[in-house]
């Protein structure tokens, strides 16, 4: 157990460092960004209606919300807030702090991507073991690739496909986003969950098609490996039953594909973007746009810097995953 | 076998996700009775609804909602040419003094709180205060500047009487006072302190103090932006039920004094992150009435084929035109913009880029078609049209020296000459705009090229220092006179206007960018200075602003600093299933949020 | 003479490799799909845009026209024929392609050589900053980068998307010198004495050759439909023709999601970038068999 506490150690030291080196990355990017927001915010406001004079007032309230003073003393202070977990202050949001309009949005990139993985992960698994065993037959040969199909695409592709066929055309599942319809009363009924679902439904078939073409090839490519090791060519020599060596298979080729799973969490965090965007999904990505065309400075560097602790964290758990799974690993 | 279980499977959670979808549909909109009852739209002011958003009118992102569970003094029309029309709101009636030295306002006598606590003159003194830390032209906090409240004073528990500083007064005084929001004290008192009036009053002085509570008031507006009530106490005809990250849902506040006129029982305004999603809204007949949003032709077509549906036009006070940055040759020649815009066909840019929301501008005179029929009367009709003409815009071109090799026209010195447009990336009307202009203006051998800026920041940015030949530029916007020509003839363009003294900034210096003469020869005016022309505008009787008005419309008829390409329209959609009474077209209502339809009874249930 | 032995059989081994290649291109025609495919579209990217004036012809009257003879996916909202975009865009969308794929291989390939080769204080390090690399979110910080930088060329995107690309086919030339390391054919090169350079560029790089191409292909793939991916966000400038943007004008301007009229315009891209990526998997599928001998089972 020590093995795995140490490799823990190094691990989080590691990811530490990571963490500060994105931050400082998407600290001195964004406040290099040319052009300058207020001025926009209060053109948007004259061309609203707003008086100009009445405008310039609200706009240097709301800005007032930016950090002052020197590059370098931001910095300090960006970095101490960093370890109170203070991300700052939004102006798209003014007023409210980064880190709760981040955790109000992150939930429903969470679920989501959780569910959508889980769902591809199992339907994955079980055709890629397929797709190896018969790689010689067509079958195999349209599952691995229509997986690497699947795989290839990028998500906006299926996202666009499926929100054009389901919601669009088919009316099945609403086309205008959201997370559930406000007139249900929230509870654990099941009007409430059935919109919840509806309304979750065509991101998270998004989320499981974009991931599913992985599984079927790194499942594939996992077992024909654990086919063509020794012990297993042993036992068919011995005799042994199909079956039992279909375990065996199958139990030293899905190994590698939990460090992938961990992996893959982080990942599809970062490819909620366009899926948010396409379904119009009040998530993280949808926020991370938003901050990107408003000019939210903090709400840009947050949401950037959640997305990569997202990341490092499942890095983390995949090795940690890995360690525990595989015993060689672990002297 | 065993695959095709697997894809059974699979195709299974689809149907089982498909079918929950089914069984939720008429739980979804409601039965025909409860849909009667809600009310459903959007709040173009409040596009991203924010869960965690507090009930604060003053927070961006904030959970109340301007007509609805916000309120305002009163509503402001927005009439074509009289800025001081109103309708009521927590105010009454309103008495605005001959010489706009004071606006005396009574509030609605049987106006309550959501807890049934009335709203007082209290509420709206400390409204006021709050209004000097978040903006507004009657209380703010330059000192000297034009148009300021000097005294705030309670007369009666109902009744409050603004006076305005007159030593340098303003005709729009009374639209700023009355535009103020109005808070209950006793849920604000407490962030904004008890010596908010004499930080105010030392704010409006000169010296380190003044300084200070300047920066206190600013300070003060971060916080009260920031500030979480807990509860939403309205005094409008709503207050919050509950919201998520698809909507937000109101209900009927029973003590609002207008509650028996008031028709839906709910309201909700949903989400929408872009225009795509308020089309999908209108075509599956969702919305009641929806505020303005860009719609191409053909999703058009659909939204009117959906039962009950109806497209409602208004005024709209903004305008667009194509600037020039006159610090750039050939753009200082006024015949090389002439000419341009007797080549550009403006007819064929607003049927490409606005179809719908927009109208071709029938000349270039600095304010919108609708408002200059009331300006200038039959003047209107005696400006240079700038038809679409090659002929004399060939004419235009050589008077400026330019020549033409081949069928390219070229600089006076055989130099290349490339019109190079800018536009924000996703302004896509402005875009798309740019792109016909520029196929217009090659076909007619002017070369040209359209170039996007990344965002609208940066492209106010970079218009600013002068970077861009031309670009579009937003102009009229009205409806008070000064507002109207301080946009090509202000700050853009050289004249700054402090406290109602006018200077003049060099092309090129202080956000100077449009760079067009301080003075300028026109045709039976003589020699004008726009500039001071527009500062005047403040301050004189309505019989002096139209004469003004006339001679700036000449002005920029003559000079064209900028081209004037279309006159927005304001096109809603309203539905008549469920409820009737709407504002009809060209209604000044149509510029207010729809709530302050409801709130006037003028919505009804259809029975 | 030792020299001479390796030098022919490494000679016949390539010969050996090229019919292999045909073989496996010969067993499944789908295969030779995917090469006709990628072929047909540096075909469209290099000579197509020839074809079309600077300026597309446009008809303000023929706005999102239905698919026609005339226009083989209808026109935009301009009346431009969208088919013409298509072809041009591909221009853009390939050149950037072409420069992620050159870095993506240069870097990738050679930190990747030179950390396996080398091993040590000089891999531990290198390999650590690949993994940082790998950890950075690629799209959200394109997101954020674009705000900064206006991807004006495809070369400069191409540039971009390249150096934020490579950590992948590092990753994996590194494992495979260090796997050819294990096997002793380091060692044997060196008994023989034959110079690093000589190893490296002879013997190391042709036998990975396809499998550094796989990875490149796998990056750049990635970072082609960043790329247009961005552009569909609209958080980028569009002067550049592109596919992104006609899917952002597609969706966010004409209603493609709403209405069918617009539709043709979303389609034409999506099509292309299927079509692209299918090319892609099934040439990547010959390379893995070409590569993989434990696959290539009859």
């Amino acid at each position: 157990m020590t093995v795995v506490l140490k490799k823990l150690a190094g691990h989080l030291a590691r990811g530490l460092v990571m963490i500060l080196v994105v931050a400082t990355i998407s600290f001195f990017i964004v406040r290099n960004i040319p052009g300058d927001p207020m001025k926009a915010a209060l053109e948007m406001k004259v061309a609203a209606g707003a008086d100009p004079v009445a405008a310039a007032q609200e706009v240097k309230v709301i800005y007032g919300f930016q950090p002052t003073g020197s590059m370098w003393s931001q910095y300090v202070d960006y970095l101490a807030g960093l370890a109170t977990f203070d991300l700052g202050t939004s102006t798209l949001h003014a007023g409210q702090p980064v880190t709760e309009v981040l955790t109000e949005s992150a939930k429903w990139t969470v679920l989501p991507v959780l569910l959508g993985i889980l769902m591809s992960f199992l339907v994955g698994v079980i055709l890629g073991v397929y797709a190896a065993l018969r790689r010689s037959s067509k079958l195999g040969d349209i599952l691995a690739i229509s997986g690497s199909l699947l795989h290839g695409v990028p998500q906006y592709v299926l996202g666009l496909l499926l929100a054009a066929i389901f919601a669009t055309s088919l009316g099945w599942f609403p086309s205008e986003g959201g997370v559930a319809d406000i007139l249900i009363e929230p509870g654990f009924t099941p009007e409430y969950i059935g919109t919840l679902i509806r309304h979750a439904a065509l991101p998270v078939l998004t989320y499981a098609l974009a991931s599913y073409g992985g599984w079927v090839l790194a499942m594939k490519s996992s077992v024909v490996t654990v086919l063509g090791d020794d012990f297993i060519l042993a036992s068919e020599l011995r005799g042994m039953k199909r079956s039992i060596i279909f375990r065996y298979v199958a139990r030293n080729a899905i190994l590698p594909l939990f460090t992938i799973l961990a992996l893959s969490l982080g990942l599809l965090f970062a490819g909620a973007v366009f899926i948010e965007r396409i379904f119009n999904y009040p998530g993280l990505g949808l926020k991370l746009i938003d901050s990107v065309t408003n000019r939210d400075y903090a709400l840009m560097s947050g949401a950037f810097l959640l997305i990569t602790v997202a990341i490092v964290v499942a890095n983390i758990l995949a090795d940690l995953l890995y360690t525990v799974i595989d015993p060689r690993v672990r002297q | 076998m065993k695959r095709l279980a697997a894809v059974v499977a699979l195709l299974g959670m689809a149907a089982v996700s498909a079918c929950s979808s089914t069984d939720n549909k008429p739980a979804a909109t409601g039965g025909a009775a409860a849909a009667a009852a809600v009310y459903t739209t959007v709040d173009g002011n409040k596009p991203g609804i924010d869960p965690a958003g507090p009930a604060n009118p003053f927070a961006p992102k904030g959970n109340s909602f301007s007509g609805y569970n916000a309120m305002k003094l009163a509503w402001v029309k927005n009439h074509l040419t009289d800025p001081n029309q109103f309708y009521p709101g927590i105010a009454e009636s309103w008495e605005i003094a001959t010489d706009n030295s004071s606006v005396t306002i009574k509030l609605q006598p049987n106006n309550k709180w959501s807890d049934g606590s009335p709203v007082t003159a209290e509420d709206v003194k400390l409204s006021i205060a709050i209004a000097y830390t978040q903006g507004n032209t009657a209380f703010t906090q330059v000192p000297g500047a034009a148009g300021s409240a000097s005294e705030v004073t309670v007369v009666d528990d109902k009744t409050i009487k603004v006076t305005q500083d007159m030593a340098n007064p303003v005709t729009t005084f009374a639209r700023g006072v009355l535009d103020t929001p109005v808070v209950p004290a006793k849920l604000w008192s407490s962030v904004v302190g008890a010596d908010i009036w004499d930080k105010i009053k030392a704010a409006r002085t000169e010296g380190a103090d003044a300084e200070a509570a300047r920066t206190y008031l600013t300070e003060l507006g971060k916080k009260i932006i920031a500030h979480n009530p807990g509860q939403d106490l309205s005094a409008g005809p709503y207050v919050l039920e509950r919201v998520n990250a698809s909507a937000a849902l109101l209900k009927k506040n029973p003590h609002f004094y207008n509650a028996a006129n008031v028709a839906p029982e709910k309201v909700q305004l949903l989400n929408f992150t872009g225009n795509e999603q308020v089309w999908n809204y209108l075509i599956q007949g969702k919305l009641d009435s929806s505020p303005f949003v860009a719609v191409p032709a053909d999703t058009m077509t659909k939204i009117k084929a959906t039962a009950g549906n109806q497209v409602i036009k208004g005024y709209s006070p903004v305008v667009v035109g194509l600037a020039f940055n006159q610090s750039k040759a050939p753009y200082d020649n006024v015949h090389v913009r002439r000419g341009l815009a007797y080549l550009i066909n403006r007819e064929e840019v607003t049927q490409i880029a606005s179809p719908e929301g927009g109208t071709a501008a029938v000349t270039t005179s600095g304010i919108h078609q609708k408002a200059a029929a009331e300006w200038l009367g039959a003047e209107l009709g005696n400006l240079e049209p700038f038809a679409t003409d090659v002929a004399k815009a060939e004419e235009e071109f050589k008077a400026a020296g330019l020549k033409k090799s081949g069928d390219k026209w070229t600089l006076a010195d055989g130099k290349p000459w490339k019109v190079s447009m800018h536009a924000p990336a996703g302004f896509s009307d402005w875009v798309a705009a740019q792109e016909n202009i520029k196929n217009q203006l090659i076909k007619a051998g002017v070369d040209a090229e359209v170039v996007t800026t990344a965002d609208f920041p940066l492209y106010q940015t970079e218009m600013a220092e002068g970077k861009y030949d031309t670009g579009f530029w937003l102009i009229g916007l009205g409806p008070a006179p000064y507002n109207i020509f301080q946009r090509i003839y202000g700050a853009a363009n050289g004249w700054a206007n402090i406290g109602g003294k006018v200077t003049h900034n060099a092309p090129g210096k202080n956000g100077n960018w449009m760079g067009s003469k301080e003075e300028v020869e026109v045709e039976g005016l003589g020699k004008v200075n726009p500039g001071e022309l527009t500062a005047k505008l403040n301050a004189v009787s309505p019989e002096e602003q139209k004469a003004l008005m006339l001679q700036l419309a000449k002005t920029a008829n003559a000079d064209l600093p900028v081209i004037q390409l279309w006159d927005y329209v304001n096109t809603q959609f309203q539905n008549t299933t469920r409820f009737t009474g709407f504002p009809a077209d060209d209604s000044d209502l149509l510029r207010l949020p729809h709530g302050v339809w409801i709130q006037l009874g003028l919505v009804k249930a259809k029975s | 003479m030792s020299e001479l032995i390796l030098e022919t059989s490494t000679a016949s081994m390539r010969r050996n490799f090229w019919r292999g290649v045909w073989r496996v291109m010969k067993r499944k025609p789908s295969r030779m799909a995917g090469v006709v495919i990628l072929l047909g579209f540096t075909v469209m990217a290099v000579i197509g845009p020839l074809f079309y004036p600077e300026n597309l012809p446009y008809d303000p009257n023929a706005k999102y026209a239905p698919i026609s003879w005339e226009h083989w996916f209808g026109t935009d909202g301009q009346g431009k024929d969208v088919w013409a975009q298509l072809v041009i865009g591909s221009r853009y969308v390939l050149l950037s392609a072409l420069v992620t794929g050159v870095i993506t291989v240069v870097v990738g390939a050679g930190l990747g050589l030179f950390s396996g080769f080398k091993r040590g204080r000089w891999d531990t390090v290198l390999m650590r900053l690949t993994d940082m690399k790998l950890t950075i979110p690629g799209l959200p910080l394109l997101l954020v980068l674009s705000t900064v930088w206006s991807f004006g060329s495809a070369i400069e995107m191409g540039l971009v998307l390249g150096l934020l690309g490579w950590g992948g086919v590092a990753r994996a030339v590194r494992s495979q010198t260090l796997s050819l390391r294990e096997r002793g054919f380091i060692e044997a090169a060196r008994g023989l004495g034959l110079s690093t350079t000589h190893i490296v560029g002879k013997e190391l790089l042709p036998t990975m050759a396809p499998y550094i191409a796989m990875n490149m292909l796998v990056a750049v793939t990635g970072a082609v439909y960043a790329q247009v991916g961005l552009f569909f966000l609209g958080v980028l400038p569009y002067e550049a023709d592109n596919w992104g943007v006609m899917l952002n004008l597609a969706v966010f301007g004409g209603g493609a999601m709403t209405t069918t009229a617009a539709l043709p315009y979303l389609l034409a891209p999506l099509l292309a970038i299927l079509l692209l990526t299918l090319g892609i998997v099934l040439v990547v599928d010959a390379m893995d068999e070409i590569f993989n001998p434990r696959l290539r089972e009859e």
